[in-house]
């Protein structure tokens, strides 16, 4: 099966980060926000535009929808 | 004297206890050679002197942005006696992870657990002392809203002067070593013998692995060029997911020091119902417009008692100072004095300032009540493409109103290359005044055409912006900082009403003394080159000015009349209509700076009797783009902190208008 990324969940499902790609600027700055592999995370609002709305670590992160491509993530 | 560093992830309550510590003690400067704001401030405690350094707010330490390679140098160079960290108490894991991107760094340190009580709220028991044995340095639970806190800050504070401790990366170091043939430790390995000051080997090895560029460049000139092509070839076999083994590991530790710190019960989270509203693509905007329009009418509210101040104080003194200087029989050369520069200017200055109050004060209620995200998280799609944050829409909207307020509003923005770009932005964008004077003159001078004036300027506000992009953009907001929107949106405050009034009225306070000398320095100018002791215009240095350079202006469609009015509006933009009252109309009073009373009902009909079509299509298009005001000037001044960048904004626009005159004037001669 083909991985799920960060944008493809809907809201209320719950999901664990299993990879992280992009330069070593985006990696520094996802992981200084919070999002680690391993790491769970609640999807709040995705509405298929505005930026992916995620609970993780006791709070709010908004994250960009190209960059959500980005985030490997299962259920 | 003692030099204290505050280091804190953005939200976690920094400014709130720095503005405590040091109250009206405060300078703000520049780091020699960077975009970057730099705050310090001195309190005593026990007769002894302490210095704040106040580091910009970032969420790590990897030097990627020039706050955060301020912060790192800072740090590095040993310039503090102590690191205070400051964290938020109620998301505590994600926000001790500046604490572990510090461990490692051998300066002595403290921190701060911040916002207990929301913590508690949140049913989290955090055992402080539990956590202070476990990192080995001290530890102190605060709330840094409440007052009567920081007796026990001071104490802690004193204690960690007194016995300073350092937090080494053991711990971190045992995790990331754990992992079979690690890079971490074998980067740690090749950097044997070379010496990094107070940073830990371990620590240096991990930024190599997160590709710090800093760090890159120091290890390069540190070992020798075999060694660095060994560090290189590790690098590469890691390529960018260096920064992920390091990161994984240093969370691991935060939450090993949790794990028997803290007890909280689970909650099921679920976006608040205000917040589906809020956080909305269409709905999420009506709401931030409709905020921002209560604003606007909250700030004309708030300062309308000032401006009372103000224009009462003009309109009281007038006569005052006539009848004065009439029996002591003093020069009428000094009642005009006293009036047009001195009372005038601090009239303004009142009025002035009480909007920025007004400003101010919402924008800094709107931020400290946790909302302010939101407005980024709505707007970020409109203002990403210029390269600017979300949340520069309300400082850009209040623009309307007055550009000299929304000056100080950009405040908002957190980067100074930022907020120097949304300034350019706000002079382009016409403030209430602008508007109804280039209205006024497009009317007088075109009759019925004037909506199209309306409409051809709002397509060239847009084209400014774009411009100003293209000029500014690269230098202000460095591309490779610029990324997709990876953002926390706080949770919502009550708002700390006394830190808030404190912070708002010492800001207010700064302003209106720059100000002061901004504006009356301007009036004393203009009532300078202005005065003319029978109030003829032909007997000022005005007229001898503006006739001398005549040859220069008219390239520009602007004779002297013309071009006297449009520095006039370089002061105001009422200035501009009562010169030009003065000097086509018959009018025998000397014109005003300030109101434009002079500004007869017939000027409409005088103007576009003695001025000509491609000439009145010139002077139409230089006002858009004149410089706002002279106080606009002064709040940049204020909020740039810099001369230089003023006038380049001035000379920008002045650019731009001059430009769009010259084209409007030779197509003018083309077409009538």
């Amino acid at each position: 099966m083909k991985n799920s990324t960060l944008g493809d969940l809907k809201v209320d499902q719950t999901g664990v980060v299993c990879k992280i790609h992009g330069d070593s600027r985006f990696i520094s700055r996802i992981i200084s926000i919070g999002l680690t592999p391993n790491s769970s995370f609640t999807v709040l609002q995705n509405d298929g535009r505005s930026p992916v709305l995620v609970y993780c670590r006791d709070t709010i992160i908004a994250i960009n929808r190209k960059e959500c491509a980005q985030i490997e993530v299962s259920l | 004297m003692k030099t204290i560093a505050l280091l804190g992830q953005p939200n976690s309550g920094k400014s709130t206890l720095y503005n405590a510590l040091t109250g009206a003690h405060q300078r703000v400067g520049n780091w020699p050679g960077k975009t970057v704001e730099k705050a310090e401030g001195d309190f005593f405690y026990k007769e002894q002197l302490f210095r704040i350094a106040d580091l910009p707010g970032s969420y790590g330490l990897t030097a990627n942005s020039e706050e955060e390679v301020v912060t790192r140098d800072f740090i590095e160079r040993g310039n503090a006696d102590l690191v205070c960290l400051i964290v938020d108490a109620s998301q505590l894991e994600r926000s001790l992870f500046m604490l572990a991107d510090f461990a490692g760094i051998h300066c002595p340190a403290m921190l701060v657990l911040n916002m207990m009580d929301v913590a508690k709220e949140n049913g989290k028991t955090i055992d402080v002392a539990k956590i202070e044995s476990l990192l080995g340095i001290p530890v102190l639970g605060f709330t840094a809203s409440d007052d009567a806190e920081y007796p026990k800050f001071y104490e802690t504070l004193e204690k960690a002067v007194e016995n300073p401790r350092i937090l080494s990366a053991e711990g971190i170091r045992k995790i990331a070593d754990a992992v079979k043939d690690s890079s971490v430790e074998r980067l740690e390995s090749l950097l044997d013998g070379a010496d990094f000051g107070v940073r830990e080997h371990f620590w240096v090895a991990s930024k190599l692995l997160e590709n710090d560029p800093l760090v890159m460049a120091e290890v390069r000139a540190t070992v020798s060029p075999d060694r660095f092509a060994e560090v290189e070839a590790v690098l590469k076999s890691e390529k960018s997911a260096g920064g992920l083994i390091t990161g994984e590991a240093k969370y691991r530790w935060i939450s090993e020091i949790l794990r028997d710190s803290v007890v909280e019960k689970k909650n099921v989270v679920k976006l608040s119902r205000f917040d589906k509203i809020a956080t909305h693509r269409i709905k999420g905007k009506l709401l931030a417009f409709g905020i921002m329009f209560v604003t606007l009418i909250g700030c004309m509210v708030l300062a309308l008692p000032g401006m009372m101040i103000g224009f009462g104080l003009m309109s009281v003194s007038g006569p005052v100072v006539h009848s004065i200087s009439e029996s002591l029989g003093i020069w009428p050369v000094l009642e005009s004095f006293v009036n047009g520069v001195l009372i005038g200017g601090l009239g303004l200055t009142i009025c002035m300032t009480s909007f920025v109050f007004a400003i101010v004060f919402v924008f800094a209620l709107v931020e400290n009540v946790g909302y302010m995200a939101r407005f980024s998280y709505v707007f970020d799609s409109w203002l990403s493409r210029l390269g600017l944050h979300g949340k520069a829409i309300m400082p850009l909207f209040s623009g309307l109103a007055c550009t000299a307020g929304a000056a100080c509003g950009t405040r908002v923005l957190d980067m100074r290359g930022q907020r120097l770009f949304a300034m350019v932005l706000l002079w382009g964008i016409p403030c209430g005044a602008k508007l109804s004077v280039v209205l006024f003159l497009a009317t007088a001078f075109f009759g019925s055409a004037a909506p199209l004036f309306a409409l051809v300027f709002l397509i060239l506000i847009f084209a400014s912006f774009y411009l100003s992009s293209k000029i500014f953009g690269g230098k202000l907001l460095p591309l490779e900082e610029r990324v997709g929107m990876i953002m926390e949106l706080p949770p919502y405050h009550k708002p700390q009403w006394k830190a808030l009034l404190k912070m708002v009225g010492r800001n207010t306070w700064s302003v209106f003394k720059k100000a002061l000398v901004i504006i009356v320095s301007a009036s004393l100018i203009f009532w300078a080159l202005s005065y003319s002791s029978d109030g003829n215009v032909e007997n000022t240095v005005l007229y001898t000015i503006g006739n001398a350079i005549e040859p220069v202006t008219k390239l520009f469609g602007m004779r002297w009349q013309l071009f006297v009015s449009y520095l006039g509006g370089v002061f105001s933009k009422e200035a501009s209509l009562g010169i030009m009252s003065t000097i086509f109309g018959s009018t025998d009073t000397a014109f005003s700076l300030i109101s434009r009373d002079d500004a007869g009902a017939n000027l409409a009909e005088v103007l576009s009797a003695a001025v000509s079509k491609p000439e009145a299509l010139a002077f139409v298009f230089a006002s858009m783009f004149n410089v706002p005001c002279v106080l606009a000037m002064g709040s940049t001044y204020r909020e740039a902190n810099s001369l230089k960048w003023m006038f380049a904004i001035m000379g920008y626009y002045f650019a731009i208008s001059l430009g769009l005159a010259f084209v409007a004037y030779h197509v003018g001669l083309l077409i009538f």
